[in-house]
């Protein structure tokens, strides 16, 4: 059987900021699809779309808009998350 | 002879090394993970021994031992290097471990030029020597991280990350290039392996500033 390898907490805000941002892109956000698309159980996506309000990355819990600083942190975490895939080091 | 260019290079070598640091801090800055560390320290020390090469041409650095210093900095670096490849591989390794060995390494290191600089049991005939085996060891480093980033880029086979294999691949041909000076003195391998060594240092410059500064061109977000 596959194992799906445990993500930190950096791993799941990076993933929840960047399914936010391109569903953000079709439209209104519909938060099962969220749900799916990073593959935690809804209570725990609910807590961390607060955690991301405190840390002001989203601008509030119902329209889950990424806010400048959330932007600027998915930007740079993508182009970490390259960086160190080309280099050849793994991130899990 | 052939000191200017020499010195050239090397000063050109270590520039390219500390700007190199300050993109591999980003995966350190970012995860906050130790096991990170050890790109921007590897290519620190690598800087700091080629910055040492082209200072030990000036009156200032002419101490006896310069030349080990020089050589256990770079092995160090080439060392940090394959150690982060090595616990990059899967983060079940633990923390602790990882903490531990980069302590231990720095300990090392720490000792070994102090040693190089205060021992006078560091001689000529052992350092003509030793620069054989530490060539050989630092080969030995180049070829294993060559290894994990072409063994990385064959699970996802991509043509970006195809370009940092093709780095270390250069260094090491470079480091190989250095070896056969070092056993028969030929000045043509002297300078093709820093010719090497400066294209290497130069695709690790490209894919840096490709990933940080051209995706932005590119308009995404």
């Amino acid at each position: 059987m596959k194992t799906i390898p445990r993500r930190d907490k950096l791993k799941i805000y990076g993933d929840l900021l960047s399914a936010l941002y391109s569903e953000s892109g079709a439209g209104k956000i519909v938060l099962t699809q969220v749900q799916v698309r990073i593959n935690v159980p809804f209570d725990r996506l609910k807590t961390y779309i607060t955690e991301l309000v405190d840390l002001g990355l989203i601008k509030d819990e119902t329209s889950l808009e990424l806010t400048k600083k959330g932007t600027q942190y998915l930007r740079e975490y993508e182009r970490v998350l390259d960086f160190m895939k080309r280099m050849g080091l793994e991130y899990r | 002879m052939y000191d200017v260019e020499r010195i050239t290079i090397e000063v050109v070598s270590a520039i390219a090394c500390f700007i190199l640091v300050r993109f591999m801090m980003k995966p350190f800055r970012l995860t906050g993970e130790t096991r990170y560390l050890g790109l921007p320290l590897g290519f620190g020390f690598l800087g700091a021994s080629y910055a040492f090469s082209a200072l030990s041409f000036s009156p200032v650095f002419d101490f006896a031992n310069r030349g080990w210093v020089q050589l256990f900095v770079r092995a160090f670096a080439f060392l940090f290097l394959a150690v982060t490849y090595y616990f990059s591989k899967s983060a079940k390794k633990p923390k602790l471990l990882w903490n531990i060995t980069l302590g231990v390494l720095a300990a090392i290191l720490t000792i070994l030029i102090l040693l190089a600089i205060m021992s006078p049991q560091f001689s000529w005939p052992n350092y003509r020597l030793a620069q054989i085996y530490v060539r050989v060891f630092d080969l030995v480093c180049l070829s294993y991280i060559s290894i994990h980033a072409l063994k990385s880029h064959m699970e996802q086979p991509d043509p970006t990350t195809l370009m940092i294999p093709l780095g270390y691949i250069l260094l090491g041909i470079g480091q190989y290039s250095l070896l056969i000076w070092a056993v028969d003195a030929s000045i043509f391998a002297f300078f093709s392996g820093l010719a090497l060594r400066l294209a290497g240092l130069a695709v690790f410059l490209f894919v840096s500033y490709r990933t940080f500064y051209s995706s932005e061109k590119r308009g995404n977000r």
